[in-house]
């Protein structure tokens, strides 16, 4: 399968967009750039930097100090280069998620063959052939690489471009087996976005999985090379500072706490907006909770023999309740769906998701401009966008589950719906 | 009647007695026709305190300042109320410039360590003394500027790092009336009922196109070795009227005030009115009564003429102003210094502030630019264009302190040499901030107020100054006081921006949507992560009528 021209029509589209004369608009639209991710802010925080002044010191900045350091580096060495810096790490990624999918595929072959045995008959035509499989990664490829959103957001030039890599990266080193390069780079994904903690548990899982031994081991392994990276990480941007921890309260604190309340697609924004002062603490912690700790274990032992679709599930739901999303986040889990290419027969809301995805996307930007520009809409229709947009994903996500426990259930039991000769239907119990 | 008169001519006697002992008392007006349609007044009241530093006992000094003063152990001091907003271009320079609303800064003493907890004690005690809000002075409003003002006194013992104790706040949103203006007047000695004080009136003065009033405390040296210091409190009162709202340019007292001057001050040793007569060459008026002396001044290449009235303590009297040519062309020179503030951008999502200073003299002046943007309006330093160009010679030094919600503001000092005969631009980018629906004052919609930037700058020449010089206190001070240059403070016209707001009567419908869908995916996914799949018989529904009939039957059975 020739590749090639995929990732050079993505690559040109990508760069036409950086050099037309809507990339300012790109790169400052709220739906593409949050107060964590944004160019803007980036350029600010190495100006600062450059000027002697500590970028952490005000409001202004709250990307990792080694990313200021790598900016700073590239912005004085070779700006002219930073869109097509932007355009191939965006390709890398694809690649990368291309190379991931690949062991996906090879891990799901495997556990498919040794579950072969427990297989109802009549579902044996259910398994997924050869050539389904193979075709997977190609999809997961275009969808990378020609999904709107991540065309957008690596087309506003957000540091999320460098986060997917990162989180790409991580999710391939687990595939094949690389243990210390999945901890080394969820580990720098975690230093600079906190969210991606999550993904140590699949990762952990996966990398039992795929180097095959003490399971036990493998995941204190996995563990302590996750921490032992994030310290490191935690150390050495403190070293860059000059020894001060105090962007810690930029970085992770203002992920945390939530001060900057920029509109953006996530459900934080307007909640914190019209939340009562002596509630706030509360439902910060709730809402955090929720984002970080509240699915890991319940999801994990449900779906520890399925540690790719975990991952997908927490990337997903991480980045539907973080605090400060954007498409790009979006971009990268739903390449990650055609991985799941199988279960799409038994979704029940595609078609409710796809339009509700569509509408939102649409609604967005309209609602948004009547509301700051034209003044003639309240901040109500941009947040009844948003809760619709976060809802559709919600929806995806569940029936995503759902339908795997679907199908495990008719591979299992076979696909006739009938109970002693009446008509049945499957519920949850 | 007896009672009063006899009070009075004791304090007349006793007042000689009361120099003696050390304070000092005069009052001085200065009016300065504004051609073709303004007229400046500007009061100032001087108490002299040589008392002990404590202020245990004072004479003419009051005491409820000289208390703050030395509990807060403040070497300088300067507050403004002021409504309106000088136009600096057709009136020229004030004698002391304020920014709209209430302003204030102060000096603290080099051995006060904990400076911002003093600041907000002195601005909260300043709040009850004067019933303004400066309470509202936290450190989310305050800076302390490095370049852009510097002590008018004596500053005492050390020299070193004197930014470190000064404090800068503005609020521009403060709204100054006759609730400010008495607890002023009750500090002067003869509070209201004699001398110029008795002409501010609130009804008369509050008609006007600019007023301000202020409080200077500053330290002067007491001898010429300056061992020993006392402490000036200066009041200040400009005003500026309409001739428009007065229906004619002949002005009088009375007509500015609404009666006429019942004589100086008691307990004053000096009461003299001072009236600029230098546009009567183009613009020409006749006084009445005729002044009791006539002052000329060569200062910096521009020529004064001040008439001066010595105002005695008994009659009362009337100054007026009789014009006579009408409809005449006035052609209106700017001043050396001019400048321009303005907000940019459309939406509510992005926009900018631009300085625009001209300078009309033939050679550079350097001025220091203050940019005080509160936390709200985040200013990024990046985007900072001088004449559209990022790297700018112009810029000889700089200082920025970025701000943080809730807690700083952004401070941006720059220091400009700005070129002969040309206007230089500063334009600097912000993004609008949305806030906590509790963070908008009442009427958001209304915008937000921000407030002036602070330009000081020393002139090469004093066109168009009537400050006085920096170590005088009256303003026969000014009278051929050349200098090599003339430092002087403006502030800039202040901005407003409206912030998005969010819909305030939807908190509750908010946090049930929003934690609606937080349970739309907590519901589905406990379900999944806790109960098995099963297949279960449809059971097909009844209709009505089986319904019904169903009841019949079980009743038979």
């Amino acid at each position: 399968m020739n590749l090639i021209p995929k990732y050079l029509v993505a690559c040109l589209g990508r760069y036409w967009l950086i050099h037309t004369d809507y990339w300012q608009t790109i790169s400052n639209r709220v739906e593409v750039a949050t107060p964590l991710n944004s160019w803007k802010r980036l350029i600010e925080g190495v100006y600062l930097y450059d000027h002697g002044i500590n970028p952490y010191e005000g409001d202004s900045f709250h990307e990792s100090p080694i990313m200021l350091i790598l900016f700073h580096f590239l912005l004085k060495k070779v700006p002219y280069l930073l869109p097509v810096i932007f355009v191939l790490l965006d390709a890398l990624t694809a690649h990368i998620l291309y190379k991931a999918s690949k062991s996906f595929i090879r891990i799901f072959k495997e556990s498919q063959e040794s579950g072969k045995g427990q297989i109802a008959e009549d579902s044996i035509t259910m398994l997924v052939t050869e050539s389904q499989l193979d075709e997977v990664p190609i999809y997961v490829l275009s969808m990378y690489l020609f999904n709107p959103y991540s065309f957008l957001n690596c087309a506003g030039m957000t540091t999320t471009v460098i986060q997917n890599l990162l989180l790409a990266v991580s999710l391939w080193g687990a595939a094949s087996g690389h243990r210390a390069l999945a901890c080394v780079f969820i580990a720098l994904a975690t230093h600079q976005a906190l969210y991606p903690i999550l993904l140590v548990v699949p990762i952990s899982i996966l990398l039992a999985n795929v180097n095959q031994g003490c399971n036990k081991c493998s995941y204190i392994r996995t563990l302590l090379g996750f921490v032992l990276c994030w310290g490191f990480c935690i150390f050495i941007s403190a070293f860059i500072m000059d020894g001060s921890y105090d962007y810690i309260y930029n970085t992770y604190g203002f992920i945390l706490t939530v001060p900057d309340l920029k509109p953006n697609i996530g459900l934080f924004w307007y909640f914190f907006t019209e939340m009562f002062e002596h509630f706030r603490l509360l439902f910060v912690c709730a809402f955090q909770i929720n984002a970080l700790a509240l699915y890991v274990v319940p999801l994990t032992l449900r779906f520890h023999k399925e540690p790719v679709l975990l991952a997908t599930v927490l990337i997903a739901l991480s980045t539907i309740f973080r605090s400060y999303p954007c498409v790009g986040d979006v971009g990268f889990y739903l390449a990650l769906l055609p991985l799941w290419k199988h279960l799409f027969s038994f979704m029940q809301q595609k078609f409710i998701v796809g339009c509700a995805f569509l509408i939102t996307s649409a609604l967005g930007p309209t609602v948004w401009h009547l509301w700051i520009y034209s003044g003639s809409a309240n901040a109500n229709f941009f947040f009844g966008v948003t809760l619709s947009f976060a809802t559709a994903q919600i929806f995806l996500i569940t029936d995503l589950l759902f339908a795997h426990i679907k199908r495990e259930f008719t591979l299992k039991n076979g696909s006739s719906r009938q109970v002693d000769g009446k008509p049945a239907k499957l519920v949850l119990r | 009647m007896l009672n009063l008169r006899l009070l009075l001519f004791s304090v007349a006697f006793l007042s000689p007695i009361l120099q003696i002992k050390g304070d000092d008392f005069k009052e001085e007006m200065f009016i300065k026709p504004l051609p073709p349609s303004h007229l400046y007044v500007y009061f100032q009241f001087l108490t002299l305190a040589n008392g002990e530093e404590s202020f245990e006992h004072s004479h003419l000094a009051p005491r409820s300042l000289g208390e703050i003063v030395s509990r807060y152990q403040v070497e300088e001091l300067h507050l403004t109320l002021t409504e309106g907003q000088w136009k600096h271009n057709t009136w020229g320079y004030p004698v002391l410039d304020a920014a709209p609303g209430a302003e204030l800064y102060a000096w603290f003493a080099p051995d006060v360590v904990d400076v911002d907890t003093q600041w907000k004690k002195l601005s909260s005690t300043l709040s009850g003394l004067f019933c303004a809000s400066l309470n509202f002075i936290e450190n989310m409003n305050t800076v302390s500027p490095k370049m852009a003002l510097w002590p008018t006194g004596a500053y005492s013992k050390s020299h070193q790092n004197i930014t470190s104790q000064l404090r800068y706040a503005s609020l521009p949103r403060e709204i100054v009336c006759t609730e400010n203006l008495t607890p002023w007047k009750k500090l002067l000695p003869c509070e209201s009922s004699h001398g110029f004080s008795s002409l501010l009136n609130s009804r008369m003065i509050h008609n006007t196109n600019y007023h301000s009033i202020g409080v200077h405390i500053r330290r002067m040296c007491s001898g010429s070795n300056c061992l020993d210091t006392s402490l000036e409190i200066k009041q200040t009162v400009a005003l500026v009227y309409d001739f428009k709202i007065l229906n004619t340019m002949d002005w009088s007292l009375r007509k500015l005030f609404g009666q006429g001057l019942p004589g100086a001050c008691p307990l004053s040793s000096s009461s003299r009115i001072y009236v600029d007569i230098t546009s009567n060459s183009s613009y020409p008026f006749k006084l009445l009564p005729e002044p009791n002396s006539i002052m000329f001044s060569h200062r910096g290449g521009s020529k004064t003429e001040l008439a001066v009235y010595e105002i005695n303590h008994s009659n009362m009297m009337n100054i007026g102003a009789k014009y006579e040519m009408r409809n005449k062309i006035f052609v209106n020179i700017p001043p050396p210094l001019t400048f321009n503030r303005y907000v940019l951008g459309y939406g509510k999502e992005f926009g900018g502030i631009v300085t625009e200073l001209s300078n009309n003299y033939w050679a550079p002046i350097d001025v220091v630019l203050l940019e005080n943007a509160p936390w709200w309006l985040p200013i990024q330093l990046s985007t900072l264009r001088i004449n559209g160009e990022a790297e700018s010679k112009l810029i000889m030094s700089q200082y920025y302190s970025p701000g943080r919600s809730r807690q700083k503001p952004y401070h941006l000092e720059l220091l400009l040499k700005l070129p002969p005969k040309s206007t230089t631009t500063v334009t600097i980018d912000f993004e609008f901030v949305f806030l906590k629906w509790q963070e908008y004052p009442p009427d958001a919609n209304h915008g937000f107020y921000v407030g002036s930037a602070l330009l000081s700058a020393n002139l090469p020449t004093a066109k168009n100054y009537t400050s006085l010089p920096i170590t005088g206190s009256t303003f026969d001070s000014i009278v051929n006081a050349s200098k090599p240059w003339y430092p002087i403070v403006f502030r800039t016209n202040g901005g407003m921006v409206s912030l998005p707001t969010p819909d305030f009567s939807m908190p509750y419908n908010v946090i049930c949507l929003a934690c609606t869908v937080v349970a739309l995916a907590f519901g589905p996914l406990n379900n999944i992560c806790t109960k098995e799949v099963v297949l279960k018989i449809i059971v097909v529904p009844v209709s009505l009528r089986q319904k019904i009939f169903n009841i019949f039957k079980k009743k038979k059975d």
